[in-house]
């Protein structure tokens, strides 16, 4: 089984998860539209775009949470429309929640835990009657999860209620839970939403560490210096289709995005 | 990499510190299991003063803590709220009753089959789970009913609302070589099948609680208690979370379906009145009042609302002349467990054991003042 850990070998594929034509319309509204896109092996991609562009909806449909009306979602060169999100999570396709979906009533280490449910498999059986099999992967865990800790920097938390914790570190955990599923693609949903600027530059460097871990990242943000600093490509969604993509750089001097962000986030 | 490639270190450990762990870890049934071995002694001669049969009458809490404790991890742990438990349970009573009545079984075999069948049956409903919280209350609540209604109706199977007769009683297994038969341990004790009973009413269910506290403290427990607190977050951590619900709700049943069958056994005879939805509320009250994400809370729970009754009946011979409504109290005993379902969730929404658990660990009143302003988030 994989890990985050793992460097991807030498004949990384160019499109490790790729869209084609994704469509999602809600009542007549369509909040995707004709989306293709495909991200390579060790990448950050950022995902820009106004309120309500339909980023947090491509998410949902590349993790399986909704359907697609139209188009396909391939990993690794394989269909994943139309299997469960847990199935896809265990592919390799891990995400955070714009709105922080942390178990609240679980400790930190917990969280984390949950997150390496389908790298274990002690059962109601197993785990009722402690068999030494069972008690080894508890440990493993534990260990685990203090590893994955450690590399968004929340190990001394880990008997903290997840609830407790201030905001930036809520979202911290809401990376590192997503990190213990072994992700070969991380999908982060405005991970920065609510950090100052030290706390989001912290991230920018968690990030780095993520992506030399051989994780893709793919970043959807509003805060333009992170998304400029850290991203080898950006996407600019506007009204659920593609507007823009390149660059930081090409993307940034792109009439269309000027003027789809005029006067809001980019200052 | 799995749990295999990596073993624990500290293989070293010696078996006193392992042992001293091992106490550790399950001092609470430990203490509980002690409670329980000694009860007897104390209870019986009390017994006569107070006119509660105790004994009698905890081999029915340590059925209805089985039940309990299965709704608990439905409904405390996976937050999936039942109303549908005293289903299990009937279907449990009625297996067990009617295969060692019509087809002779032996009685260890009814309730074996008793889990079996209900825990089948809890599957075979088991798709009501995709409803979610009043729906799905409503839905088990329905399901609650129409078990009641068939166990009723089917007449040629269950005898309807005459009841099964005659079910053979949980009685000691062979009698000869436990010395239960021998003459001056009869005149020792004189009701020997009671302290069977009890005794292995209580073995089992001290084992039930055992095998589940460690199951909440597992991978499956987290995985539980993830689902509860949000669904799409669970699912994506690769929790399965239909598949889990299922195994939890069919874990649920099957424990229903034991206490159930038992409760056949021990009590001789059973009617259909006796598994109305009555008695779901009054196992979701255990478990309630008992606490939510509480093991041991279903023991407190079940010995609550088992002696409750017990009590009231016992106070007139207490105080001579008691309020005559006191006589009728059975008619309105829904009332009691809704206002105490009511009043539990209101002022000590955690439970009675954590209530009081908290009370002595941080010295706080375990009631909760409900008009206490909530700082603002
Ligand atoms: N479940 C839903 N039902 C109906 N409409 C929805 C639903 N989810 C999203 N939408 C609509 O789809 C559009 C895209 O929403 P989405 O949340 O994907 O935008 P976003 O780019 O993530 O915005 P933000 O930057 O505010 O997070 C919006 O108009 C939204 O109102
Ligand atoms: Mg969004």
């Amino acid at each position: 089984m994989m890990q985050a850990g793992d460097v991807l070998s030498g004949d990384a594929r160019d499109d490790l998860l790729a869209a084609k034509d994704l469509t999602k319309t809600f009542g007549g509204l369509a909040a995707v539209k004709n989306v293709s896109f495909s991200v390579s092996a060790k990448a950050i991609k950022a995902i820009i775009g106004p309120n309500g562009a339909g980023k947090t909806t491509l998410y949902d449909l590349l993790t399986g949470i909704y359907l697609p009306d139209e188009g396909n979602v391939l990993f690794q060169g394989r269909e994943i429309v139309g299997l469960a999100t847990h199935e896809i999570t265990a592919l390799g396709v891990a995400r955070t929640f714009q709105t922080i979906r942390l178990f609240t009533g679980m400790t930190v280490m917990e969280n984390v835990m949950v997150g390496l449910h389908h790298r274990t498999k002690t059962g109601f059986v197993k785990s009722a009657l402690r068999v030494p099999s069972g008690l080894r992967e508890e440990a493993w865990m534990r260990e685990e999860s203090l590893r994955i800790l450690d590399i968004v920097g929340l190990e001394m938390q880990a008997e903290s209620l997840a609830g407790s914790l201030p905001f930036g570190q809520q979202r911290l955990l809401e990376v590192a839970r997503a990190l213990a599923t072994a992700p070969r693609v991380l999908l982060l949903d405005e991970p920065a939403s609510g950090l100052n600027a030290y706390e989001t530059r912290e991230l920018g460097g968690i990030i780095y560490r993520i992506r030399d871990m051989g994780v893709t990242v793919i970043l959807v943000e509003h805060d333009m210096g992170l998304v400029m600093r850290i991203s080898d490509e950006v996407l600019v969604l506007d009204y659920g289709e593609i507007i823009a993509e390149g660059t930081p750089e090409e993307v940034s001097a792109d009439a269309r995005v000027i003027e789809a962000y005029l006067g809001s986030e980019i200052d | 990499m799995d749990g295999k490639s990596n073993p624990t270190k500290g293989g070293g450990v010696s078996p006193g510190t392992r042992l001293a762990e091992l106490v550790k870890r399950n001092r609470a049934v430990i203490v509980f299991g002690v409670f329980i071995l000694l009860l007897p002694l104390w209870a019986e001669h009390i017994y006569k003063g107070i006119s509660i049969d105790i004994l009698f009458i905890m081999r029915l809490v340590g059925v209805f803590t089985i039940a309990a404790v299965g709704l608990n991890l439905l409904m405390g742990y996976a937050g999936q709220v039942s109303l549908g438990q005293g289903a299990f349970f009937g279907i449990g009573a009625y297996t067990s009753a009617l295969l060692t009545v019509r087809a002779g079984f032996p009685v260890w075999l009814g309730i074996a089959l008793a889990i079996a069948i209900s825990a089948a049956f809890g599957l075979l409903v088991a798709p009501v789970l995709r409803l979610k919280g009043h729906y799905l209350a409503m839905a088990t609540l329905g399901l609650a009913i129409i078990v009641f209604v068939f166990l009723r109706e089917m007449t040629w199977l269950t005898f309807g609302n005459d009841g099964v007769r005659n079910i053979p009683e949980l009685a000691l297994p062979f009698t000869h070589i436990t010395g239960f038969d021998l003459p001056f341990i009869k005149e020792k004790l004189q009701r020997p099948e009671l302290y069977f009973q009890f005794y292995f009413i209580w073995v089992v269910a001290i084992v039930v609680l055992a095998l589940c506290a460690n199951l909440v403290r597992s991978r499956v427990g987290r995985s539980m208690r993830a689902l509860h607190q949000s669904e799409v977050a669970a699912e994506a951590m690769g929790v399965n979370v239909s598949a889990q619900k299922i195994k939890v709700f069919v874990l649920s049943a099957a424990l229903g379906g034991l206490a159930g069958g038992i409760y056949a056994n021990l009590q001789g005879y059973i009617d259909p009145n006796m598994f109305s939805i009555t008695l779901s509320i009054s196992i979701l009250t255990m478990v309630v009042i008992g606490g939510m994400e509480s093991i041991w809370g279903a023991v407190a729970g079940a010995a609550v609302i088992t002696f409750l009754p017990k009590f009231v009946e016992a106070i007139p011979k207490w105080v001579g002349d008691a309020p005559k409504w006191l006589e009728r109290y059975s008619n309105y005993e829904g009332i009691v467990f809704g206002l105490i379902l009511i009043l539990t969730m209101v002022f000590m929404p955690s439970g009675i054991t954590r209530g009081l658990s908290d009370m002595f660990r941080y010295r706080r009143s375990p009631f909760m003042n409900p008009f206490r302003r909530k700082a603002v988030e």
